[in-house]
């Protein structure tokens, strides 16, 4: 099967249990309650840890519970790669539809930016210096996980969203304009933080050296990847967060042979 | 600071929430009244994405169920009786009260949770809030019948 068809319905689910989360809550199931920000599901909760290192930054506090939430995100993130922004982010499953939008109308981009890797690391610094040096909770502010997530909410418990989606509508609208996928691929705080948590052991896209699995070079894999990287090439950290689109295009056009595949 | 809202039980002290609070909107979903709402950016760039309570509109109804959902310590999980929360102080306009200017009413002595502890009567069957007692949950505005609310919590405290 393709592992695009397994993301969709991945990211399918993911946006339906920001609607249904919500609306349980209000009829008093709470089994599964909160946002991208924090999230219990039964008495087990998970943190982003963008936004725990932010608690820790802002407050000067060391809270305990909140500090070992972030431990499962960041581990999944140890083994898997980022595959929360490729498989459940809603902001990625936006961008990704309107990037397919913009490429069915043919719109041309201005510009576009390299895949040095500098660009989001300089954000997420200056994100939490600033967090640290004005005590406020800046990353919750650029949380685009986050904000969908609980504007959906808000929408559903109080009919009105909030001016929070305006980062929203800047991005969809930077990305079809300007630079073709720039969030994700360089200004995430939340994905720049999740790409920090890696070893040499996280799951990542490799091409074979084996003999019968040579690459055709036909080039379908760098063409399938919304954010401009280039398997071949092996430039891929740490903006590629493993949706295995490149391995669905190198699939379709190798068969069996299989040149790229997901390591560990 | 002056604020025309209310934060949640259990809430700290203003300047620490604002800091503390990382706006993921649990408390909002755990609330069954719908009592707390989101701030948005119209109500200020700082408080955007914080849960606010307007008690006019909904007050708190002292369920305390946000409280043990609050990931980050904004809410005080120590916070589990009613009588612990210090959302504020109700404080009454005497010549805006019904019952001060002379008709009789005791809509916000009867809706008290802390009932006949945080509003009391006084010798004249006038209302009287007990600042000791009363933990701010904003039923008494709410309930308020006068044209102009002659009762208000005061925002502040902690807990």
């Amino acid at each position: 099967m393709r592992i695009t068809t397994i993301r969709r319905t991945v990211q399918f689910l993911s946006l339906g249990a920001m609607v249904a989360v919500p609306l349980l809550n209000h009829r008093g199931i709470a089994a599964v309650s909160g946002s991208f920000y924090s999230l219990n599901i039964g008495p087990v909760l998970f943190t982003d840890p963008l936004i725990a290192i932010q608690s820790l930054l802002a407050t000067l506090r060391f809270e305990a519970v909140l500090l070992a939430s972030a431990l499962i995100p960041a581990g999944i993130a140890l083994v898997l790669g980022r595959v929360f922004c490729s498989w459940v982010c809603p902001q990625n499953t936006l961008s990704e539809l309107f990037d397919t939008l913009s490429n069915r109308l043919g719109l041309a981009h201005f510009f576009t930016l390299g895949s040095t890797p500098l660009i989001r690391y300089a954000v997420l610094a200056a994100i939490l210096a600033a967090t640290l040096l004005f005590g406020f909770p800046l990353a919750s502010l650029l949380s685009a996980p986050g904000i969908i997530s609980v504007q959906t909410a808000r929408l559903i418990y109080e009919g009105t969203v909030g001016l929070e989606l305006t980062l929203i509508g800047i991005i969809i609208l930077t990305e079809l304009f300007l630079v073709r996928r720039v969030w994700c691929n360089h200004l995430c705080p939340v994905g720049s933080m999740l790409g920090l948590f890696k070893c040499k052991k996280t799951m990542k896209v490799v091409l074979s050296e084996a003999e019968n699995r040579l690459c055709i070079h036909c080039r379908e894999c760098a063409k399938a990847c919304q954010l401009g990287l280039n398997p071949i090439a092996g430039q891929l950290a740490p903006q590629c967060h493993n949706c295995g689109a490149c391995i669905d295009a190198c699939r379709k056009m190798t068969g069996e042979r299989k040149p790229l595949f997901f390591r560990f | 600071m002056s604020r025309d809202f209310l934060r949640p039980p259990g809430a700290v002290p203003e300047e620490d929430f604002i800091g503390r609070c990382i706006r993921c909107g649990k408390c909002a979903l755990a609330c069954p009244y719908r009592a707390i709402r989101v701030a948005g950016l119209l109500d200020g760039l700082t408080l955007m994405g914080t849960p606010i309570i307007r008690a006019r509109l909904s007050p708190c109804y002292l369920c305390l169920k946000c409280v043990p959902v609050c990931p980050s310590g904004a809410l005080d999980g120590r916070v589990k009786k009613r009588e612990q929360v210090r959302m504020g102080t109700a404080r009454i306009k005497k010549k805006d009260c019904l019952t001060w200017q002379g008709t009789f009413c005791r809509s916000c002595y009867d809706h008290c949770p802390l009932f006949n502890e945080a509003i009391t009567m006084d010798s004249e069957l006038r209302p009287v809030v007990n600042e000791k007692k009363c933990v701010g949950c904003g039923i008494c505005e709410h309930v308020c019948p006068a044209e102009s609310v002659a009762i208000n919590v005061i925002p502040g405290g902690a807990g």
